[in-house]
Parts: structure tokens; sequence; C-alpha cells
């Protein structure tokens, strides 16, 4: 019979103990650093995808609809791989180290946000267009016939009111990038599950260490979904508007008490 | 009868718009015909029609919101939405477009107001984004504007909160906050509950004694109040242009007698 390592398991879960760890320490940070920057890349990527979609200029369109095709039929894995050899290999960018006043991003930590963002800007694009497109058309040409250029009443009439129907999938995406960061193991950048792989490496306690990567990305997803509620519950309230579902309906499915 | 008055003069005052030989293609769909049209500063143009006859696409091509495919518009002396270039028409630059825009009031059908935006800030959009004019300022105007449409206690409401009267009063002061030299309504009280629709016409009334005006309506009783001018529209050609009692007491053509005694039921 397998022997559970308890000891083992509480020293690389219990944050004092597991965080001594360097490995485990800088994971931490770079897994919730780059989710929060690939993100961010991917929001606006698939802002300016999303525009170009729809753009009336051919050209635009056909590279926005190229980069969507591309970056969601492809595997992100494979993308990843080859952005930091192939990039590498050919000497167009060779990922040397930056360093950013104390803090070191070595090369493949850099690859992995860029394969990160650049395709959750794909996935974005679709996201973003949905909730521009379902913006009634007469917000933009009441926009417009008060002078408003075209980029002025995206900003100011459009996008505002497309961001109730962005935000709750794009919290969704958010929560996936959290896991996904974890394909960033097979270029070596240093994240999360890589440090407990290094040590299960050196220890070879699988099951002890994996669980309680599990119970990191379980804590930190969860933490998200709080977050996710309440900003939502926040745009719903704004104005008057019926309240979207709270953490615990989404989580459960039905209202409390509903019947 | 209310606007006579005004008349004698109309000639002589400015153009302020200006349509020739317009014509405009949905598709096959021959939707405007050739249009003519000159309407004077002050004045106050009622357009009237069948549905799909192009009075609202008429309107819509006035502040370039729809294109046309040959034709000229000129609104205050200048060609709207398109320049000219070896007898071709070349479209404006957007930024040429938004400017000239600016300068034209524009009342939809279904009120378009801004949902995430508080009546008052709807009112303060345009001037603060578009014409730059400092947010006290703009908002001392806007509130100024609230009370002109009578809805001073709303300021802080969101349009989900009022109703469509006053949405559409809100409406109104939005377009009246760019200052515009010409305002275009299309069908402004056919979204509207029937016990809605004259707080809307009084604003309207109001604003016809001062502001050059082309509205598509079927409310008559407007018409005869307010208007300079009534147009029927069909089939995209200008049928009747003449005074309002003239058109509803001498239709001259056989198909305005027919429009006219279905709408007058």
């Amino acid at each position: 019979m397998y022997h559970f390592d308890w000891a083992l398991f509480w020293k690389y879960l219990w944050p004092i103990t597991a965080l001594q760890n360097p490995l485990v320490r800088n994971g931490l940070i770079a897994t919730i650093a780059v989710s929060v920057i690939a993100q961010v890349m991917g929001v606006v990527l698939g802002l300016f995808a999303a525009l170009g979609k729809m753009s009336k200029i051919g050209p635009l369109r056909w590279l926005a609809d190229a980069y969507v095709w591309f970056f969601r039929g492809t595997p992100l894995l494979v993308q990843m791989m080859l952005l930091f050899y192939g990039l590498g290999v050919t000497h167009i960018y060779d990922f040397p180290n930056l360093h950013l006043g104390p803090l070191t991003v070595i090369g493949a930590l850099q690859a992995g946000i860029l394969a990160l963002g650049i395709n959750e800007g794909a996935y974005m694009a679709e996201i973003v267009r949905a909730g521009i497109e379902a913006v009634d058309a007469g917000q933009m040409e009441a926009a417009k016939s008060l002078g408003m250029t075209f980029g002025l009443a995206m900003r100011r009439i459009v996008l505002p009111q497309a961001a109730k129907v962005i935000i709750p999938p794009l919290g969704n995406e958010f929560n996936n990038m959290m896991k996904t960061t974890t394909l960033m193991t097979v270029i070596s950048a240093g994240e999360l599950f890589y440090a407990y792989e290094q040590i299960n490496a050196l220890l070879f306690k699988p099951f002890e260490l994996f669980l309680d990567a599990s119970i990191y990305y379980l804590i930190m997803t969860t933490v998200w979904s709080f977050i996710q509620a309440r900003i939502e519950a926040g745009l719903g309230e704004r104005k008057g508007n019926e309240k979207l579902p709270g953490f615990f309906e989404r989580l459960v499915g039905t209202k409390f008490g509903a019947h | 009868m209310g606007k006579t008055k005004k008349v004698s003069k109309i000639e002589d005052a400015p153009v302020v718009v200006k349509a020739e030989k317009v014509n405009k293609f949905f598709g096959s769909l021959h939707v405007l015909k050739d249009i003519d049209l000159q309407v004077h500063k002050n004045e106050v143009v009622i357009i009237i029609g069948p549905s799909g006859s192009g009075k609202s696409t008429l309107l819509r091509c006035i502040n370039h919101l729809e294109k046309i495919n040959s034709g000229h518009i000129y609104v205050n002396g200048r060609m709207i939405g398109y320049y000219e270039r070896d007898g071709k028409l070349v479209e404006d630059s957007e930024r040429n477009i938004a400017q000239q825009r600016a300068e034209i009031g524009m009342v939809f059908q279904r009120f378009n107001l801004f949902p995430h935006l508080t009546a008052v800030e709807n009112i303060m959009e345009a001037p603060i984004n578009v014409r730059k004019t400092p947010r006290d300022q703009a908002e001392a105007d806007a509130k100024r504007l609230l009370a002109r449409v009578g809805l001073v206690d709303k300021q802080d409401k969101y349009p989900n909160q009022l109703s469509g009267g006053q949405q559409q009063r809100i409406a109104i002061a939005r377009a009246l906050a760019m200052k515009p030299s010409l305002m275009l309504f299309d069908e402004p009280t056919s979204a509207l509950d029937p016990e809605m629709i004259g707080e809307v016409l009084d604003v309207m009334k109001e604003l016809a004694k001062e502001m050059t005006m082309i509205v598509v309506s079927h409310e008559m009783g407007f018409a005869r109040a307010a208007a300079d001018r009534i147009l029927f529209v069909d089939e995209g050609s200008i049928i009747e242009d003449t005074t309002p009692d003239e058109l509803f007491n001498n239709p001259r053509e056989d198909r305005t007698k027919l429009f006219l005694s279905k709408i007058l039921t």
C-alpha cells in the first residue's frame, strides 16, 4: 500500500513553508503575473482583431480573420514551442533575459507570455465582437449624429455598453488562463506547475506534490470567481438593472431558496 | 395657420438645406429619385408619405447617415458627406463628416439615448467630447436644456427609468446641446404610447418658432400648428410640396388624396 507522505504534503502546501522554496515562490508570482499580463494582451489584441473583423477595409478584415483562424486552429502548445524555438533558431528574437529593475524575466517566460497573450487575443476577438454586436446599431447612429467620429463613438458609447456583455466571458477566460499557464512548463518558463515538477524530479513524490499544486490552482481560480461575481454584480447594479447571478448562484446553478 | 407671418419672408432667408437631383439605391431598389429640395432658415418642413416611400431615407441622407448614389446635398452651403473630384462624388473624410454632423441635430424614432449615461450625462456627452466644452459649462447648458424640455427633476435618471415621452424629450435636449443650425426628426412620436405624444409635440412646437426643422411625421395636428411646408413623398419622389392648409384642403394628386384619407381618419 502507498504510504502518503503527510509531512511533505503539508510542507509544500502551507504557504509559509512552501514559499520558502524559491521555485515555488517565483513560480507563484510568475503564474499570477503571466496570467494577468497575457490576459490584458489578449483583451487588447482581441479588441483590435474584433474591429478588424468588422472593418469595411478588406485587407484589415482578412488580416484579422487569418489571425483568428491560425491561433484558434492550432494547438497553443505548438504555438508556444514555435514561438520560443522558432524565433530563437532563426535569430529573429533570441529571447535574452530581460532585467527590469530587481526582476529578471527569462526568455522562456517572455515567450510564454507572448504565446498565451496572442492565443488569447484570437479567442477574445470573438467575445469582443459579440459584445459590440449586442449593442443596438442606433447607438452608433446617435453618436455619429452628434458629431462623434467612429473611434470616439466606440470608446465613449459602444464599448462601455459592450463591456456588460464582454465581462462575464472575459472572467471565464481569465479563469482558464490561470490554468493554461501550466503549458509553459514545456519551455521551462518557471511558473508554479514547473516548480512542483522540478521538486518532484528531486523527491519523486508526484501524488503529494501534484495534489499541492492542484490546491494552489484551485485557490487561485476560486478567489477569482469571487472577484468576478463582485465585478458582475457591480455592473448590473449601476443603473438599476436586474442583478446578474451571484457567486453561489453561479456555482450551484440556481438561486438559493428559489423554487 | 400659426406661422403664416413667417412664410412671407422665408424666400429671402438663407438656404439651410439644398438637395439637387439626389438618387439613392438600396441594391436594385430605387429609393430616392431625382430629389430636389430647398429648406430655408427657420422653416419647418414636414415630410409625410407611406412606409417605404423613402421619407426617412431622405432625412438620413441630409446628415449622411445614408450614402447617396448621385446628386448633391448641401447643408449651410457646404456639400455633406462628399466632395467632388473630376465631376465624381468622393466620400469626405470621417473628421469632416463628423464636423458637419455636429451642426445637424437628429432625433430618432427609438430615441437612442445612451443607456449607460444619466439624462444630464446624455446631454453633456457630445458638447464635452466633440466640442471640448468645459465640463461645468456643459453641465450648466444641459440643465438649462432640461428645464426647457421640462425634465429638470430627471437629470440623474438613467434612460430605462424614464417613460418614452421623457426619453424623447431628453433626446431632443441632447441634440440641441450641440447648438445645431438644423434639426431632423425621424418619426419622433411613432414609438410612443398615445398619451405621451402630446408632451413631445409641445416641445417641438416651441422649438419650431426658432429652429430650422425637417420632420418625418404623420402628426397632422402638429403639421397644421407648426409647419410652413409639407411634402408628400411616394415611391421615392416628392409628389407635393405645399402648405399644410393647401395639402389638407386641396390635394392635387390622387395618391395624396388616397394617402390623406387613410391617415386623417
